[in-house]
């Protein structure tokens, strides 16, 4: 063994103070008056006298705890790990590789395959080397191994892709790959990127890798490099009109540190121009560019908006310039609201009125009495709303049954008309509960919702302003929610007020243990009424849609009528061949260019549009120096260029004389332990 | 300006009250203006008697011992826990709802407080002292039972009787008792037995006793006392108030040398090494205390002086109301 510092040894001559720790402090005790002592005269009296093996136990500690600190100091190493032997150790290295979309910029992505490849060639003899190429997510292009050719014909196969990035990912898979190699000396990770700053979430709790990995930083790209790009387009994907009345809104950005003046929008549609803008942006800023009221023609539609020109042309990435979307248009389901013969009438004002009003509606609404529904006419409703039916036929039962089992919708409203037994009998295993008596509050009494699940979509618009408990009801039915079904909102006495069921695949039912009427609530006279059944109508009713998928996303495409998945054609033409099926026959397809991928249905083709990950577009870099700190346990410093291994086996060196480490720990745990044992030994010391 | 906060804390409390649902224990969420060392700041003991029961009884709004106040009989929405033979059942019949039916309890009792005055009695690591926790306790049971016009007389002793004030319920008797409360010091020593003996003797007219003290004296030789006033036919409540130190002993000094409150006795002890022991004594005692208590129907609340004044009238007005 030999020591780094051996001056320190001098500090040996300390162990002199223990003896005089021994010899001091002694304490009086305060006079404290107190009720009596009858409890206290019958303790016995704990005499400790001559504790001399306290004495030498507590010498002894000290002694060791100082030796152990001197030692600490004097950074002992043992001289088998000298810099010459642990140059033939085993070295492991995992090269990660940046493959995301921002690597396409200029040469990016060339000069990093090069520096990757000029790392094997100084590779040393048996070293093992594996290759991971990563964006969002992470592809092992190569295993460890010592053969180079194979190494430099998987990097060379690897190309850019269109994901973003994500650092942390990266680091996850190398550093579980390692477990795959049993190296003895050393593992480093050599991590080859253009460093984004949007690939390092800092508000995530930073990943840290293990204290036995050494990671370099190598940096390529240039330091700044502006960009402008269209990050966000927001619009309806559904439509039912033939003019689209909401608004469809884009996001540009500026991602540099000059001002843009002049930059064209272009807003197409199925490549026909829509309407063309021109805009300015400040230095890092975002400009929302607005358009409405256009024409949508009939089925799928193909949606791009482009941005373009400016007054700092130079360097601009054209791949992230135009943005794609879907605007589907189709013709308004029908539906049905079903209700008393018995009430004459006017029960389902309330319902129509908030149903019918307002733009792009996506149901005809019909109303009929129970009696005078034909069965049939079930079959062509997507949607169907018991408004305190009273007692239904076992035919209609049956039919609404059969309705959502094949994934239509059914909301019910159990009023003073429902009754509870035979609405158990007849929806069993259709309703989402069994419904009890009906309660009525007492006169001049009210019952509130007091319980609300506001992160379901039919309450997401009430969040924060818990203005639902501004209705009223004065009764409601009792109701006890079958298994599978899930509350979503109670009254104040704990009773289900809204409960949601799924039946058979995507069918959805809702049950109101209320009115949707005037009759036991004045929810239909407040404000809240509207958009409280336009949510649920819109949550049960419609079809999940996107306007459009990002790269890394899947999607599915459904079967064709003749019961086969549609054949698929990237946005780049190529066919995939991949098959990847859902349970139910659909085509799992993964997004992974930008543009519209079609989906070749033999009756009509139809577009999912695909876009880049708008965090990607910017290319601010990261601090290397932090990022370095954060991700490695000794809080590592970037290496740009060329990873110099003498600095690693320096680092190496290091680590075998981390001995003072533990030695400093356990003489803290000593100095603790003679600091508890020495009390005891002095106020025994006083007693005796 | 004590009663501006009082009453400001009083109103917040009706308000939080307003939204629980569940009874309020003596022990959890007690009224903050009972607590000792706010009532510390009051000096007059009449005052503080007042506020002390007059904000406990608000207090009751919200707790199931509602119905046992003379002035404050009503209807409220059944709790879990509330006993079923105050069911409104022809309420529930027309409301569908359950309500706790309050009645009036008619009484005319005769109470007197004994309150041990002993040395060791002023002790006290907190706000008050055991004396003034006594005080507080004394004057506050005083209030709440000569509000419900029954008699209230008070005795205060150590090794022999220092005040004894017969019970009245006239005009102007409150003040006397006040009176000789607020001069009340402690001092000697405890002969607690003895002087319980003697209480059963002098007290012709049955009724009810509520006994304050620190319990300093073999409970072998207590409970022979307390049986001879429970056979005299008189009911007994005993307060034995004590101060958190003398359970947990809980000194931060390595050594302290105790001297006994009523004898001077003095003796060295180191805290850390001695109180398990000392604890297990204390603790014997305060069980040997309840058992006895139970075994003799003798009503037993231990109290230290860091507890709100509600646990106690809480624990009188339910031996109240199984009277």
């Amino acid at each position: 063994m030999s020591f780094l510092n051996p001056i320190f040894l001098l500090g040996l001559a300390a162990l002199a103070a223990p003896v005089l720790v021994h010899l001091v402090r002694r304490t009086r005790a305060r006079r404290v008056e107190f009720p009596t002592l009858m409890f206290v005269r019958q303790v016995p009296q704990r005499t400790i006298r001559r504790k001399k093996l306290h004495n030498l136990l507590l010498l002894l500690l000290r002694c060791l705890a100082l030796l152990l600190v001197v030692l600490a100091f004097t950074r002992p190493f043992f001289s088998g790990s000298s810099a010459a032997e642990t140059s033939k150790l085993e070295r492991a290295t995992v090269i990660l590789l940046d493959a995301s979309f921002s690597m396409r910029h200029a040469a990016r992505f060339d000069d990093a395959r090069r520096r990757a490849d000029a790392l094997v060639s100084e590779a040393r003899d048996g070293e093992q080397i594996a290759l991971i190429s990563f964006d969002h997510g992470y592809t092992i292009d190569s295993r460890f191994t010592a053969d180079q050719g194979k190494l430099r014909a998987a990097l060379s196969a690897v190309k850019a892709g269109w994901g973003g990035t994500d650092y942390e990912q990266a680091l996850r898979a190398a550093e579980t790959l390692f477990r795959e190699v049993n190296a003895g000396g050393m593992k480093r990770i050599l991590m080859i990127s253009d460093f984004q700053a949007t690939g390092w979430n800092t508000a995530d709790a930073p990943y840290r890798l293990g204290g036995d990995l050494q990671l370099a930083l190598i940096e390529v790209g240039e330091v700044a490099s502006p960009n402008l790009a269209v990050t966000e387009v927001n619009a309806r994907a559904l439509i039912f009109t033939q003019k689209y009345t909401d608004k469809l809104s884009a996001r540009v950005a500026n991602f540099s540190d000059d001002a843009r003046a002049r930059v064209a929008i272009d807003f197409s549609i199925n490549d026909q121009t829509i309407e063309k803008r021109e805009i300015s942006i400040d230095a890092r800023g975002t400009t929302t560019v607005e358009f409405a009221g256009f024409n949508v023609g009939e089925g799928i539609n193909r949606g791009v908006i482009a941005v373009s020109g400016g007054n700092n042309d130079g360097g601009d990435f054209d791949p992230d310039n135009r943005f794609h979307f879907t605007l589907r248009r189709q013709p308004p389901s029908k539906a049905l609201i079903v209700e008393s013969a018995s009430r004459g009438g006017g029960q389902s004002f309330y319902l129509r009125s908030a149903l019918t009003t307002g733009e792009n509606l996506p149901f005809v609404w019909t109303i009929k009495t129970s009696g005078q529904i034909d069965p049939d006419e079930i079959d062509e409703c997507r949607l169907i709303i018991l408004n305190d039916a009273g007692a239904l036929s076992n035919t209609l039962a049956e039919k609404l049954r059969r309705h959502v089992e094949v994934g239509r919708a059914l909301v019910i409203a159990a009023g003073r008309l429902t009754d509870a037994t035979d609405f158990n009998r007849q929806l069993a295993g259709v309703a989402p509960a069994t419904l009890g008596e009906p309660v009525q509050a007492g006169r001049g009494e009210e019952i509130l919702i007091s319980e609300v699940k506001t992160d379901h979509p039919v309450f997401e618009i009430f969040r924060g302003n818990g203005r639902l408990a501004a209705a009223r009801f004065t009764g409601y039915h009792r109701s006890q929610p079958v298994p599978n079904s899930s509350v979503i909102a109670r009254f104040e006495d704990g009773s289900p007020a809204l409960i949601e069921a799924t039946a058979g695949t995507k069918g959805k039912v809702l049950l109101f243990t209320s009115t949707l009427d005037a009759s036991w609530t004045d929810l239909p006279l407040t404000s809240l009424y509207l958009p409280f059944v336009q949510q649920i109508v819109r949550y049960v009713g419609e079809r999940e849609t996107v306007s459009y998928q990002t790269i890394g996303q899947s999607f599915t495409a459904p079967v064709s009528a003749d019961g086969t998945p549609p054949a698929v054609d990237t946005p780049g033409g190529t066919r995939l061949h991949e098959r990847t099926l859902t349970h139910t026959g659909e085509l799992i397809v993964t997004a992974s260019e930008p543009g519209f991928y079609r989906l070749r249905y033999p009756e009509q083709p139809t577009f999912i549009a695909a876009n880049l990950e708008g965090k990607e577009s910017d290319f601010a870099k990261l601090n290397l120096g932090e990022f370095s700190s954060a991700v490695t346990a000794a809080g590592g410093a970037p290496v740009t260029g060329a990873v110099e291994d003498a600095k690693l086996q320096n680092e190496e060196i290091e680590a075998r004389q981390r001995i003072w480490w533990p030695l400093l720990i356990v003489a803290a745990m000593l100095f603790v332990a003679e600091g508890l044992i020495a009390r005891r030994t002095k106020m025994a010391k006083m007693i005796g | 300006m004590w009663w501006r906060r009082s009453k400001a804390e009083r109103r917040d409390n009706d308000d939080a009250g307003a939204s629980i649902k569940a009874p309020v224990s003596p022990s959890a969420g007690a009224p903050r203006f009972l607590a000792p060392d706010v009532l510390a700041g009051i000096s007059s003991l009449e005052l503080l008697a007042r506020t002390v029961v007059e904000g406990f009884i608000a207090g009751l709004h919200r707790s199931p011992f509602t119905g046992f106040s003379t002035e404050f009989a009503e209807y409220r929405q059944y709790q879990p826990g509330d006993d079923l033979r105050y069911l409104d059942w022809r309420l529930y019949g027309r409301t569908d709802r359950y309500f706790i039916k309050k009645y009036r309890a008619d009484t005319n009792t005769q109470c007197h407080v004994l309150i041990d005055t002993s040395a060791s009695m002023r002790y006290g690591t907190g706000v008050v002292s055991k004396l003034q926790y006594a005080q507080f306790l004394a004057a506050a049971m005083a209030h709440l039972v000569a509000r419900q016009q029954d008699s209230i007389g008070l005795i205060a002793f150590d090794e022999q009787m220092r005040v004894h004030i017969p019970a009245h319920n006239r005009t102007g008797h409150m003040r006397t008792i006040y009176g000789h409360l607020e001069r009340l010091e402690p001092g000697g020593e405890t002969r607690l037995a003895k002087m319980l003996h003697d209480t059963a003797e002098r007290l012709t007219r049955r009724g009810i006793l509520i006994l304050i003290s620190d319990m300093y004296d073999d409970p072998e030789e207590i409970f022979p006392a307390l049986r001879h006033l429970r056979f005299r036919g008189n009911d007994v409540i005993v307060f034995h108030v004590l101060d958190r130190n003398e359970i947990d002993f809980n000194f931060v000094d390595q050594m302290v040398l105790l001297e006994d409150s009523e004898t001077a006795e003095q003796m060295p002890v180191l805290p850390e090494v001695f109180a398990d022991g000392y604890r297990a004594k204390i603790n014997n005692h305060l069980t040997a205390l309840r058992e006895l208590a139970a075994a003799n129907h003798v009503d037993y609340e231990l109290i230290t002086t860091d507890q709100p004044l509600d646990r106690a009238l809480f624990a009188f007005l339910s031996r109240r109301t199984r009277k």
